[in-house]
């Protein structure tokens, strides 16, 4: 009685449809998904959009589910400014304890960011682990990707470079060419429209 | 509380076999089971070359090149088509597939596609052409990653596992 149904629905554009199976797929491998994480919103939102779209791969219910790892990647802070200060341009060195504070600030606002992405993955049960990284973003992350043998990379389009053209800011462009496993670009919605 | 939400996923095929792989990736990720999604494989024939009834030679070209052209194109896709049907008939579970075939640019019949068909998400391979041991983006699919307003998942040819 499927199949006849099945023959009934096929029309002009040859929707095909497979017999079904009784089991579930069993998960071999545990998959690995990695969003990367910046202080803009449309990082956020692709997020959002992978909590969405593989809820069903990465919740904590299941046995052996998948994993979402959330990447942050600090800039790493200049202990050295150079001031043209004047005829002599002084290289000033920051004080160990203006380092200090630079690199508290920093890892607040890490922290501060990492904890929404992580209420926001609590919120829909999702198995979550989260990492922080110093050094150049694209570096970083597609260094991490093959340490860590990621099966998907998640990153916005745009991020904090605000340009209004349609093309992918340098992170997403540097991570979509030399990351080693398959990447997902999300785009942001337009507001205006 | 699973939502299935319907979502169109095209995946963009070709001869090549990358963009096997690309489809069995998306099959093996994309499609949990349960969910109501459609899968459209979209496969671009290249633009035919335009004949003139006369050619620079001035001879007449007859109706049988053209024949024969015509012939090896629908090859090509009975091809590729089967292929891609040896990938997604081992797998398991319930999901539409539906295939289309265009002819021109491939990337923008690509793009022009999965805006018409409101697409909710774009699966491409990408080809090797890098000189350098980095895998390069294919202009195909990079210029659909930044063209088209839905998710675009680039699924590389796979390292060599160890």
């Amino acid at each position: 009685m499927a199949e006849d149904q099945a023959t009934a629905a096929m029309e002009t554009t040859t929707v095909e449809k497979q017999p079904e199976m009784t089991e579930t797929p069993s998960v071999t491998t545990t998959k690995r998904i990695m969003v990367a994480i910046d202080e803009s919103d449309s990082s956020f939102y692709v997020l959002q959009w992978v909590i969405d779209h593989f809820s069903s791969l990465l919740a904590t219910t299941l046995a052996e589910g998948g994993l979402l790892t959330v990447i942050h990647v600090q800039s790493p802070f200049q202990h050295f400014t150079a001031f043209p200060a004047g005829p002599g341009s002084a290289t000033v060195y920051a004080s160990s304890s203006m380092i200090e504070a630079v690199k508290k600030s920093q890892q607040k606002a890490s922290a501060a960011l990492l904890s929404r992405a992580l209420q926001m993955c609590r919120a829909k049960q999702i198995r979550t682990e989260t990492l922080v990284l110093e050094g150049d973003a694209k570096d970083m992350i597609c260094q991490a990707v093959e340490q860590m043998h990621v099966d998907l990379l998640a990153v916005g389009s745009r991020g904090l470079g605000k340009i209004k053209r349609a093309f992918l800011g340098s992170v997403s462009d540097y991570c979509a060419h030399h990351a080693k496993c398959p990447i997902l670009i999300v785009k942001p919605p337009k507001e205006t429209h | 509380m699973e939502e299935t939400k319907e979502r169109k996923i095209v995946v963009a095929v070709d001869e090549s076999e990358e963009s096997m792989e690309a489809l069995s990736w998306s099959l093996d990720n994309l499609f949990p089971y349960g969910s109501n999604n459609t899968l459209i494989l979209l496969y671009v024939k290249p633009p035919l070359p335009v004949y003139s009834s006369i050619d620079a030679a001035g001879f007449i070209v007859t109706g049988d090149p053209v024949a024969a052209l015509n012939k090896y194109e629908h090859e090509l896709v009975e091809s590729v088509m089967a292929r891609s049907q040896t990938v997604y008939q081992d797998f398991e579970s319930d999901i539409n597939i539906e295939r289309r075939v265009g002819r021109g640019d491939a990337k923008e019949v690509i793009c022009n596609a999965v805006q018409k068909l409101r697409a909710d998400m774009l699966v491409i391979g990408t080809h090797d052409y890098g000189f350098f041991k980095r895998a390069l983006l294919g202009s195909v699919s990079e210029y659909c990653a930044k063209r088209v307003k839905c998710p675009v998942i680039i699924v590389k040819k796979k390292a060599q596992n160890n």
